[in-house]
């Protein structure tokens, strides 16, 4: 099987401008500046196949964007080679763009006034989209998502989550081969996340789109790609499946609690009472990482109260933040 | 009142816009564009006049007055009405009004930063090379003291419309629509395109009796008399002093009125 | 994939029709605009008509035929207001990073971006230069032939390709420096001097305005075709040629700065 996106050694570096701090400051950079070169993408290599689902991962200005962008034609790398289902992307855009759909963060791409039933209509021209396949893909959405109510919405007047729901599928219209989401599910309630994931499933089964997904949410991670890429510092730090991290890290959670009385000196003793888990304390919560290979956050909890009186408690799921500083600390692979 | 306050918001204005070395840059060269424009266009019109004097203005009085009228608004209009129009249209507004300081106030000693800068960088420029290029017909006398306190006053005048009409946006979305009505309006009126001199009665009589001449036309006028005589100065200055009055209790007024109905209302 | 310029005119109408329905539900900024671009005509009439009770003439030009000019450069300048008011927004788009999600469609860059917004408020503008041009014309007694029309017409539409050029370039500006604003409004301020005829200026500024700010390409040279037939300049007949050349120009330039921009924001 032939790979849709191949990436060789690729290299994106940028000149930024120094400023310099002050009145003083302000008055010598009218007379001179000073830049320097900001590597934001180092060496990257890798190859996806039609039809993955692949999650890109990695703290915010690791060189996630850089690299999405460099993928859709808009930047141009520095060094290395970049082929996007046989088009090199930045030497052909527009044949390009043809080929892949782009969802970016917040920032809506349809008609800001126009119903998305119009906007929808003004995509198929531009994509030059035959009446039978466009006809075809809205009664593909129809039946996945209650498409009726949005379709005569002005995007202006739509909820964020609406918004990018309508984003999505105005990214999928003209059949991609590759699709692009950056951040999609960000600043979302749960139930609209779950709908969104649903969505991106359902239609990546149906046409076999390739879909690159930028997030910071885990969840989204664990619910649609097999195979993870982290980056950090514009290098890659691991490419493999999910199964495989999974595996290492075994599945994290942190436990966090208030309780009444000096947080540290209670989370020292916590320690010593749990001494296969790791705690830590800040002036707002202690926080108990417990991996659940080894131990169940239910017994923890239930242990744990037997002796201190627990004012409120959060689960939270391991974060991208913290797996890359596990990578860093003790290396995959 | 604490003037420590003032100073540190007039600094930091200063340093924003010296960061844009560009657009002072620019500013100047659009003005000496303009000045020579005006130049070429007014030396053809007197000279098809072909008398020296017209409704009494010479060539070099028309010339000093309508590019320094230019140079005085680009160092007057702040963009202000813009300022408070998106303001209120992303609901910044709630956040102005919580600080500890009169929003009316806090707009413009923010925006007196951009004036000290405007000032150096365009507007003494364009005055050094308009006293040159016209030699010896602006009087460096006390005339231009009595220039200075009119600007001073204008500035005031100027100031209070623009808050006066940016208040209208509460009421509307339409900005980019209440600007340019009032910029065309204040410019025309206030003698900045054409010199209220060579208004017809009885357009120019209506003219003087509206606060928009206070804003060019008077500092001006003072500027161009090299013989003042003290009772025409102190007309003109009261006019204006009295406008300064007027149109800034107005402003407040407009201001306190339409807020408390934002504020009942909801935004 | 090539489109072709039929596809494009498709696209722009369909856009256009959008556009227009969704401004519909603006009605009173769409009002009170419309009052404000009248009011600014109104203006410029009434400080031109002040001008010409106090003086016969500028530069050996009659008033009807200073009128002429006057409505020219209003009719050349309409399709810059009309058609290309997204310039205007560019430099927000830019700093926002918005920018960034124009430059994933499979359509032309420049087209796509412009064909965002219709400026209905510059028709009034058109109304102005017509009613102007129309008057002077017969004022001046000029003959009204089928040729003439069409001299007009042609020499209209290529004297307003200048100002879309220096407007293109001018906005362009923002992908290489923060302060655009002040460079746009420079060159939008050109619009108020190409109503006068060039020869009021001394050699220097003849060839600064004709070569260097082409702004005599936007009224003055194209107009003496219609008003002094007999007396045409070389510079004249070459006004279409040199609105073409300025408009691919300053097309090429956009182009490169929105190619090379596009990276840098977040």
């Amino acid at each position: 099987m032939s790979s849709v996106i191949e990436i060789k050694n690729v290299t994106k570096e940028f000149k930024v401008l120094n400023r310099r701090e002050g009145l003083k400051g302000s008055i010598q950079d009218l007379f001179s500046r000073d830049y320097k070169i900001v590597r934001a993408v180092d060496n990257i290599s890798m190859q996806v196949q039609q039809g993955e689902i692949v999650g890109y991962l990695g703290p915010n200005g690791a060189g996630k964007s850089t690299t999405i962008k460099m993928m859709t034609g808009v930047l141009e790398p520095t060094s290395g080679e970049i082929l996007v289902s046989g088009n090199v992307p930045y030497e052909n855009r527009t044949r390009n763009a043809q080929q892949i759909g782009v969802v970016f963060g917040q920032r809506s791409q349809l008609w800001w006034a126009l119903p998305l039933i119009e906007s929808y209509r003004l995509l198929k021209e531009i994509y030059c989209i035959p009446d039978a396949d466009y006809t075809h893909m809205l009664e593909l959405y129809r039946s996945l998502v209650d498409l009726e109510p949005l379709l005569h919405k002005p995007v202006r007047q739509m909820s964020l989550g609406q918004r990018t729901l309508s984003d999505i599928l105005a990214a999928f219209l003209h059949n991609p081969k590759i699709v692009f989401l950056d951040e999609p599910t960000i600043g979302l309630d749960v139930s609209m996340k779950a709908k969104i994931r649903t969505l991106i499933q359902a239609l990546n089964q149906e046409k076999h789109t390739t879909v690159i997904l930028t997030t910071h949410d885990m969840g989204d991670v664990d619910a649609l790609c097999r195979r993870v890429v982290i980056i950090d510092k514009g290098k890659m730090l691991y490419d493999n499946d999910m199964e495989h991290l999974k595996g290492f890290f075994g599945s994290y959670r942190t436990l966090k609690l208030r309780t009444d009385g000096d947080h540290a000196a209670q989370a020292a003793a916590m320690q010593k009472m749990l001494p296969e888990l790791k705690v830590s304390a800040d002036t707002e919560w202690i926080s108990v990482l417990v991996d659940e290979s080894r131990a169940h956050v239910i017994d923890v909890l239930a242990q744990l109260q037997k002796q201190y009186t627990i004012r409120d408690m959060q689960l939270q799921e391991i974060s991208t933040e913290e797996i890359i500083k596990k990578i860093y600390e003790e290396g995959v692979q | 009142m604490n003037l420590k306050r003032y100073v540190t918001l007039t600094r930091a204005g200063i340093m924003e816009s010296l960061q844009f070395r560009l657009s002072a840059f620019i500013m100047v060269l659009g003005n000496l564009l303009y000045l020579i424009v005006t130049f070429f266009l007014w030396k053809s019109i007197y000279a098809a006049a072909g008398t020296e004097t017209v409704s009494g203005m010479t060539f070099n009085d028309t010339l000093i007055y309508l590019v320094l009228a230019t140079a005085l608004f680009g160092f007057m209009d702040m963009y202000i009405v813009w300022e408070i129009g998106r303001s209120i249209q992303s609901g910044q507004i709630v956040l102005e009004l919580l600080r500890p300081m009169q929003y009316r106030k806090y707009l413009f000693w923010a925006y007196s930063g951009s004036f000290v800068t405007q000032f150096f960088f365009t507007f003494l420029p364009t005055f050094l090379i308009v006293a040159a290029v016209t030699h010896g017909a602006i009087r460096f006398g006390v005339n231009l003291l009595f220039f200075v306190i009119s600007v001073v006053l204008a500035v005031s005048i100027n100031y209070s419309i623009d808050f006066l009409v940016g208040t209208i946006c509460l009421y509307t979305e339409s900005i980019w629509g209440i600007n340019i009505m009032k910029q065309v309006i204040v410019l025309l009126l206030s003698g900045a395109t054409i010199p209220l001199a060579f208004f017809p009665e009885p357009l120019h009589s209506v003219a003087l009796c509206l606060p928009f001449q206070s804003i060019y036309n008077a500092p001006l006028t003072l500027l161009l008399d090299g013989e003042p005589q003290m009772q025409n100065v102190l007309q003109i200055l009261g006019t204006q002093a009295v406008w300064v009055v007027v149109m800034g209790l107005a402003s407040m007024a407009f201001w306190k009125v339409s807020i408390r109905k934002i504020t009942v209302n909801g935004g | 994939m090539k489109h072709t310029l039929g596809f494009y005119l498709r696209l722009y109408g369909m856009i256009l029709a959008q556009d227009l329905k969704s401004k519909m539900s603006y009605r009173a900024d769409f009002i009170i605009s419309t009052v404000g671009m009248i009011a600014t005509n109104v203006a410029g009439f009434v400080s031109f008509w002040i001008l010409f009770r106090n003086f016969p003439s500028i530069g050996g030009w009659g008033y009807y035929e200073i009128l002429f000019l006057y409505g020219f450069s209003l009719v050349s300048l309409t399709p810059v207001q009309c058609l290309f008011d997204n310039n205007w927004s560019l430099r927000q788009y830019v700093y926002s990073g918005d920018f960034i999600k124009y430059c994933f469609r499979p359509v032309n860059l420049f087209f796509y971006y412009q064909s965002e917004v219709f400026d209905i408020k510059g028709l009034g503008q058109l109304a102005f230069g017509i009613a102007m041009i129309v008057y002077a014309w017969g004022k001046l007694g000029l003959a009204v032939t089928v040729l003439a029309v069409v001299k007009l017409l042609v020499f209209l539409l290529t004297a307003s390709l200048v100002m879309i050029a220096l407007q293109n370039a001018a906005a362009a500006t923002c992908f290489w420096i923060q302060n655009s604003f002040y460079v746009l409004d420079f060159v939008t301020r050109f619009k108020d001097y190409a109503r006068y005829p060039v020869t009021i200026f001394s050699p220097v500024f003849r060839f600064v305005f004709t070569f260097l700010m082409p702004i005599a390409f936007i009224a003055y040279y194209p107009s003496l075709v219609i008003l002094r037939p007999d007396e045409v300049p070389l510079l004249s007949w070459l006004s279409p040629v040199i609105g073409v050349v300025f408009f691919f120009l300053s097309y090429r330039f956009w182009m490169y700065g929105a190619m090379k921009y596009s990276g840098t924001g977040s």
